[in-house]
């Protein structure tokens, strides 16, 4: 399912690479890879929450530590994303 | 009797490499990675959203020879981790547990990395 919007993201970001500053304000002024794009960072960051914990879960044996490791990895997920969401939106 | 010097196991060290295994820590370091790349890439946007000297700074540095290796780099990670998610969802319906499939679908993922790698930048540079 996700498939599809990663490779366009991928292929967005080649694109806007080698760009300047105006082609990524012309990407991001078309409403349908605005809401591409925040798609892609809610769920790229909740799955990245996902894998950590679990990778935690691995190599982590204290439980206090797992814990906390956990929270940051939990908070972090939705701050760094809800940051540059609010600020496209507040651009664009 | 005193076996407090036995190793642990399985041990990466002394564990013989095999396709499944490659595959599977791959799979880790890809996923970290590409944590680290969504990362920059927020920050990336952020800054066309603050203002066009944020964004400038930060587009030098793509663009230089250490920013494309990154972002190729990233491509990589990226187009990798979502070749073997494929493969993990094969598994999650239950199909290509044989040790031959497994093997042949780790190559498979590995190979196809880079070749959607490569595709992904050619289809990239046209549209410039």
């Amino acid at each position: 399912m996700v498939a599809p919007l990663i490779i366009w993201f991928l292929i967005s970001l080649i694109s806007l690479s080698t760009g300047d500053y105006n082609s990524v304000i012309n990407f991001f002024s078309k409403p349908l890879f605005l809401f591409l794009t925040i798609i892609l960072l809610i769920t790229g960051f909740f799955h990245a929450k996902i894998g950590l914990s679990e990778i935690y879960e691995d190599y982590i044996q204290d439980e206090k530590i797992k814990n906390v490791a956990n929270l940051l990895t939990f908070l972090l997920s939705i701050i760094i994303p809800s940051i540059t969401i609010i600020l496209l939106l507040y651009k664009f | 009797m005193n076996d407090s010097k036995n190793p642990l196991s399985p041990h990466l060290q002394i564990y013989r490499w095999q396709v499944s295994s490659l595959v599977s820590i791959t799979h880790r370091i890809t996923g970290i990675l590409n944590l680290l790349g969504l990362i920059f890439i927020c920050a990336w946007i952020s800054s066309a959203g603050i203002g066009e000297n944020f964004f400038e700074s930060l587009s030098v540095f793509l663009k230089s020879f250490i920013g494309k290796f990154i972002l190729i780099g990233f491509t990589w990670s990226m187009s990798y981790h979502l070749l073997s998610g494929i493969r993990h969802f094969f598994w999650d319906l239950g199909y290509g547990y044989e040790i031959k499939t497994a093997n042949l679908s780790g190559i498979i993922v590995i190979i196809g990395s880079l070749f959607l790698t490569i595709i992904l930048w050619m289809f990239g540079k046209e549209l410039i």
